[in-house]
């Protein structure tokens, strides 16, 4: 499929983020793993290293740890704009999901999708629009072929 | 530093033009007239007639004068200190040079960097390498760059995201041939924060 077939949004961030200060935009994320699994080693792993660390370093998340008796080892992150976002973490080593952790923590929960335009802007002209006259010392006469 | 002034200086830009109008009026009858009819009664350039497009159809300039020039450019640069001094100068654009790109920003724009920076979230970052800014009334024109006492970009990092799975697929027909690679690119998010002009032009 042709990149102009794919679903696009505009830049933009939730709420203004970054105008006064940065508020990180993950509110919530859970670690579904099982307690017996062997695809679930890493999560256990994981809990038992980095998950407090990483819960001191960032106060505006809650981590909710669930032991379920589950196949597949699952992340759920939720974003402070609504999104919910689900990886899958079977046989994941615990130093590969502290990076995951890490990139959700970064994202702001936008749809990850084709982005048309690389910046955003609410007042795009400063100094006006330009047009012919611009710039030209102010005459009655018509522009056009000068006189001799 | 080079500067242009745009509409703001009105009284001051008529009185320039002014003078420049007298000057141009002269030098056209100094430069046009006069070589030319030498030139006919001495030894004929050219048998053409002159015609519409004989001549460009811009005015003749006058002969560049320095002292001229310097009283000109010390007008305009006066002016743009006094608008500096007193903060009359609205809203302020740059152009900053980041991440091998040119981007013209102003306040709470957001860019975005097809590539990771050394910066977590939430971290504030200035940026240098600042080409040109603009107020209402006036340019700052950077050659090439502005000094980093004379103009402070900040912004912000806002996200640091991965770009959208990119496809990029090789097919050759009847040849049994494909291949298919998928990309994706880190993205960072910056938003612009404040743009400050400090008043000390030179």
């Amino acid at each position: 499929m042709t990149a102009r077939g794919t679903p696009s949004r505009f830049l933009q961030s939730v709420l203004h983020n970054g105008v006064g200060r940065y508020v990180c935009q993950l509110k919530r994320i859970s670690l579904v793993f099982s307690k017996k699994g062997q695809g679930s080693l890493g999560v256990r792993d994981f809990i038992e290293e980095g998950v407090v660390d990483f819960a001191k370093n960032n106060p505006g998340t809650v981590i909710y740890i669930s032991p379920q008796s589950c196949r597949i080892p699952k992340i759920v992150a939720e974003y402070l704009n609504g999104n919910v976002k689900e990886e899958m973490v079977t046989n994941k080593t615990s130093q590969q999901i502290a990076e995951l952790i890490t990139k959700m923590s970064d994202q702001s929960g936008l749809d990850i999708i084709r982005i048309r335009k690389p910046f955003h802007t609410d007042s795009p002209s400063i100094q006006g629009q330009w047009h012919p006259f611009t710039n030209r010392p102010p005459s009655i006469e018509p522009v056009g072929q000068q006189k001799k | 530093m080079a500067m242009t002034l745009n509409r703001g200086n009105i009284a001051g830009m008529l009185r320039l033009l002014g003078t420049t109008g007298a000057h141009l009026s002269r030098a056209t009858t100094r430069r046009g007239l006069v070589p030319a009819l030498t030139r006919f009664q001495s030894s004929p350039a050219s048998y053409v007639p002159p015609t519409s497009l004989s001549r460009p159809p811009w005015p003749e300039l006058p002969v560049f004068d320095p002292e001229e020039e310097g009283r000109k450019h010390q007008v305009v640069v006066e002016k743009v200190k006094g608008l500096i001094e007193k903060g009359e100068y609205g809203r302020l654009f740059a152009v900053v040079h980041f991440a091998a790109r040119q981007w013209k920003v102003t306040n709470e724009d957001l860019i975005l960097i097809e590539n990771h920076i050394d910066a977590a979230c939430g971290d504030r970052i200035r940026m240098e390498k600042v080409l040109l800014v603009g107020g209402s009334d006036f340019t700052l024109i950077g050659k090439p760059l502005l000094s980093c006492d004379l103009v402070q970009v900040h912004a912000t990092v806002i996200e640091k995201t991965e770009s959208w799975p990119m496809v990029h697929m090789r097919f050759w027909k009847r040849h049994r041939f494909q291949k298919k690679r998928i990309i994706i690119q880190p993205q960072t998010v910056l938003r612009i924060n404040t743009i400050d002009v400090l008043p000390r032009l030179f």
